[in-house]
């Protein structure tokens, strides 16, 4: 927000970020991998904001649409599932994480296309340690940054140690959001 | 692989902080001969004062831990009463080669944790109820070996001797008349009159300020760098330190979905970064530990080479 826009009391919703670091996970998945033996549990997620407008739901349908085609190509399956905050996820399941991007990107592309690219909140990827146990790189559309994510037994805990471990093992492939005070939790992730 | 031949040490030495350290010391022991020579060439009662002084710092080195204790509210446990923490703690200073300290633990609800005592043998590390509740074991094992670092690198004595001329330095300005023998320039047979030390001292008092704060502050950073060896576990430790400051304001617990309105959605301009408000604090800001322990754990993972 500029200074005229808190001025004036203006209020944009921003839209995603102009540099596009979604793909930078396929690289760092290899790392992980190899190093670190850390698995992708094949299932990644989109979540954005519905609309009740009608063209709204005519992209979301084009968008389901697009991402199946490909998907019979690349035996991408998907799925829309709405949670309790209303917001709305696309989850697509595939063994390859390489796929998986491809594919969480033409979801996105589709709607900000349809200029509804103000609306998506986060790309969701979910991996799991060498015990099972899991964790998941989240990707902030608006501020074109990824973030780990480890949820911890008890109502609403996360293992910021683990987190922390987790960039100081990957910050160099991955952009790592810079502010600790945006690495927002995503509780009950459907995936 | 290479990565895991090479790791004979997990963690490599930090040089620049030493030398800083160094250079503090030197600063703070130049002030300080500067005073005591001031003080000599103007004032026959130099010895006196000199004197009180080293008596006060005496009482301060060997009552300073009880006093700190009893000020915090703390009380001394058994094992019986804590055993975990003691088991902890045991555990810790098996991994650093250390004397048991004795064990305290105030009962209050703000986190914080404190080492008290003169030396090695005479230690007393104190948890309060606040932090042992606030923190998971691992987080808490990171805050302990942080203190039992403290104890280890002798900072309470450091800290002690460092500050010994800065104090005779604050008694000259509190009761500088009554050591001047109630002359202020009038009669210059004491050879040079009392005014001048009064400035001396003012300045010294300023001087040594600062740079004690600056050998706090690396102390600090020696003490977190200390655990994160002792524990193998930097990031439990800025796990820690992240909650204890503003518990989670930094990593939110609010889910991003609930955040939207505030700033998930929102591009805010980022905060200034504060500069001279770090001059005055004897701890350093927690972006700077938390980033010195993020290095550290890279450091470990192998992300980054330990020579760095």
């Amino acid at each position: 927000m500029g200074f005229l826009d808190a001025l004036l009391g203006r209020r944009k919703v921003a839209g995603p970020a102009k540099s596009d670091r979604l793909f930078a996970i396929s690289t760092a998945y290899v790392t992980l991998q190899t190093s670190f033996d850390i698995r992708s549990r094949g299932v990644a997620g989109l979540v954005f904001q519905p609309l009740s407008t009608g063209d709204f739901a005519q992209i979301v349908r084009d968008m389901e649409e697009i991402v199946r085609s490909t998907g019979e190509e690349t035996g991408t399956d998907l799925e829309t599932r709405d949670d309790e905050f209303g917001y709305r996820w696309m989850v697509l399941r595939d063994p390859d994480v390489e796929d998986l991007v491809v594919g969480v990107n033409a979801v996105s592309e589709a709607l900000q296309s349809g200029g509804y690219g103000d609306r998506l909140l986060a790309a969701v990827f979910a991996f799991e340690d060498a015990n099972g146990k899991p964790l998941y790189f989240i990707y902030n559309y608006k501020r074109g940054w990824w973030y780990p994510f480890v949820p911890a037994p008890g109502a609403q805990q996360r293992s910021v140690e683990r987190e922390l471990q987790l960039k100081a093992q990957i910050g160099g492939e991955l952009p790592i959001e810079p502010e600790l005070e945006r690495w927002f939790p995503l509780w009950g992730v459907p995936i | 692989m290479m990565l895991s031949i090479m790791r004979r040490t997990s963690f490599g030495r930090d040089p620049g902080l030493q030398a800083r350290m160094l250079l503090t010391i030197f600063l703070l022991g130049a002030v300080y001969v500067v005073f005591v020579a001031v003080l000599f060439a103007a004032t026959h009662s130099a010895a006196l004062i000199i004197l009180v002084a080293g008596g006060l710092f005496l009482f301060q080195l060997f009552a300073s831990d009880k006093i700190a204790l009893a000020a915090a509210g703390a009380r001394e446990v058994s094992p019986a009463d804590a055993p975990e923490l003691h088991a902890m703690i045991e555990r810790l200073c098996l991994q650093a080669d250390l004397p048991k300290p004795r064990v305290a633990i105030a009962q209050t609800p703000m986190p914080n944790a404190f080492a008290m005592g003169r030396s090695q043998k005479h230690a007393t590390v104190c948890a309060t109820t606040g932090i042992m509740e606030l923190l998971s074991p691992s987080e808490l094992e990171g805050v302990m070996a942080h203190e039992l670092s403290h104890v280890i690198n002798r900072d309470v004595m450091i800290m002690t001797i460092a500050s010994f001329f800065a104090s005779v330095a604050s008694m000259i300005l509190n009761f500088g008349f009554l050591f001047g023998g109630g002359g202020w320039g009038d009669d210059d047979e004491e050879g040079g009159g009392f005014l001048p030390v009064i400035l001396v001292s003012l300045m010294v008092y300023v001087i040594s300020f600062f740079l004690m704060q600056a050998l706090s502050r690396y102390r600090e950073f020696a003490a977190d760098r200390g655990a994160a060896i002792l524990t193998s576990r930097p990031s439990a430790l800025a796990s820690a330190l992240l909650k204890i400051s503003g518990t989670m304001e930094r990593i939110p617990s609010q889910d991003l979905r609930t955040a939207e309105g505030l700033n998930a959605f929102f591009i805010i301009p980022a905060k200034t970064k504060q500069s001279i408000a770090g001059f005055f604090s004897t701890h350093p800001p927690v972006e700077q530990r938390i980033a010195r322990l993020q290095r550290l754990e890279q450091q470990l993972q192998g992300t980054i080479g330990a020579a760095a």
